[in-house]
């Protein structure tokens, strides 16, 4: 099997503090992952090394078979993050802003136009594409940044907590667009939202203090733990220890 | 290519920002109206040379390039602060693609503020009766070239090193510092003493000096301002640069 992600005893430490223990981890292409955690687990620096924004202090992973240790050129070309943070240039339209990235990834002119009406279509971003980024309402602003990673044709998508602080309606809207992209693109998901995992992922790893706790579809881990919602399922899982099969 | 766009990005970001404006343009050129008019004022028999136009037009000239100091400080330590910079480290961008992504459209801001400034003391000269000439503008604008590159790199400096609020407080040091021992307020040389002697270890003074020299038509202390104007732009923004891509390894170590 093609493994859109593979973690092979990946580790992280910040002086004397572990913030990722030797993560293994296989996940297939063109699944749709979700890392859930309490604060500090690790989601996000495990990110974070998977994107090149943090070196590992051990251990290897490979992205589309690409070393993140020696070919990490290779594997900025296949991936693109939406952070949690909104990243976008304030002062930029929309437009301007997918133009932005669409170059810096070294789109050619016509396939930058092309790119960009897409995801304004398909972000349903038309009506704001002449808006600066920094009047946009959060939600749309949240859109945006998923359409800036998206926007590069990524074969691994990391979305780190993508509807944070948006209003209900808002990130039914998002699930939506990140739904159409399954089986297309692996996308790794990291969320507070137990709803959010529970709707979207295809596959859930809970991760506590930096360990991988629990891996399987949000049906597999509620069976596991007895539980009758994943909410139930995580809390047993990260205050119980390990229901690794 | 990717320099190119990251430029075009920062370029738009600065020209969307009514500050710029109101720093880059505006202020010098109201200096240099009001220091004219003052210039009128004062009777010739006080030997007042310093708010002349053919001294004041290049010394309000490199006041206004603080002013692109202070403006690239405040986009890079924006930029850092904001996710923005975080979501470009995780692309193919290399540090160097940064650095130039910055330094193009600051010269370029610097030369716009370069080119309407002498203009407009161009037409000051002719209502005053000093027409200035255009060799003498044009021979400035290249004597302030290493001083850009100097300003340019105090701001990426800056920038780097401190945020978004503390970077206009540093760069206030440095725009008091070129006004006043820098001699675009006062007359330096007629001072002469410890402030002379100060004002000679910093660039600040020698850039002023060798904007005003084609006004002058000497060559007097030329090497000198000249030495020191372009190993300071140098060594400045060889320091930004290499401070820049260490902050960028630390950030993602």
């Amino acid at each position: 099997m093609m493994y859109g992600i593979e973690l092979k005893g990946l580790r992280k430490e910040f002086g004397s503090k572990t913030a990722v223990k030797d993560l293994n981890l296989q996940i297939p292409e063109g699944s749709l992952y979700a890392l859930l955690g309490v604060n500090g687990a690790g989601k996000t620096t495990t990110i974070r090394m998977l994107t090149g924004l943090t070196e590992p202090t051990s251990g290897e992973a490979y992205v589309m078979g690409h070393s993140i240790s020696s070919e990490l050129d290779e594997v900025k070309k296949l991936v693109n993050i939406s952070p949690q943070e909104t990243s976008v240039a304030p002062n930029l339209t929309v437009r301007e802003n997918l133009e932005f990235i669409a170059g810096i990834y070294g789109f050619t002119k016509a396939k930058t136009e092309v790119k960009v009406r897409e995801m304004l279509v398909q972000f349903s971003m038309e009506e704001v594409a002449h808006q600066k980024a920094k009047t946009l309402s959060g939600g749309w602003q949240r859109k945006l940044n998923i359409a800036m990673a998206l926007i590069t044709e990524p074969k691994v998508l990391f979305l780190d907590e993508p509807t944070l602080g948006i209003d209900v309606l808002a990130r039914r809207e998002l699930w939506r667009k990140i739904e159409a992209l399954k089986g297309k693109i692996t996308i790794v998901l990291t969320t507070h939202y137990m709803e959010e995992a529970e709707h979207l992922a295809d596959e859930i790893a809970i991760m506590a203090k930096g360990e991988l706790m629990a891996v399987g579809s949000p049906a597999e881990l509620m069976g596991r733990t007895e539980s009758d919602c994943l909410e139930d399922a995580f809390v047993k899982i990260v205050e119980g220890g390990s229901y690794e099969e | 290519m990717k320099s190119r766009v990251f430029a075009a990005r920062t370029w738009k970001e600065i020209m969307r920002d009514p500050l710029s404006y109101i720093f880059c343009l505006g202020f010098p050129l109201v200096m240099l109206v009001i220091m004219s008019i003052i210039d009128k004022s004062i009777p010739a028999e006080a030997g007042m040379q310093v708010f002349r136009i053919r001294n004041l037009a290049p010394g309000i000239v490199y006041f206004g390039l603080t002013f692109v100091m202070l403006f690239t400080s405040i986009q890079v330590s924006k930029d850092r602060t904001t996710a923005l910079l975080l979501r470009l480290y995780a692309s193919p961008m290399k540090p160097v693609e940064y650095i130039f992504g910055y330094t193009i459209p600051m010269v370029a801001l610097a030369v716009v503020q370069m080119v309407i400034c002498f203009t407009v003391s161009f037409g000051i000269g002719l209502c005053v009766g000093d027409t200035l000439k255009i060799t003498e503008l044009l021979l400035s604008m290249v004597a302030l070239l290493p001083s850009v590159f100097l300003f340019v790199g105090f701001g990426i400096l800056f920038g780097t090193l401190v945020n978004e609020k503390a970077a206009p407080g540093l760069c206030s040091i440095l725009i008091s510092a070129a006004g006043m021992i820098g001699g675009i307020w006062m007359d330096i040389d007629g001072l002469g003493g410890a402030i002379k002697n100060v004002a000679r270890l910093l660039p600040f003074y020698h850039g002023v000096s060798l904007a005003r020299l084609p006004f002058r038509k000497t060559a007097d202390g030329i090497v000198e301002h000249l030495l020191w104007t372009v190993v300071c732009g140098v060594l400045v923004y060889g320091l930004a640069v290499t401070v820049f891509r260490s902050k960028m390894k630390k950030d993602i170590r």
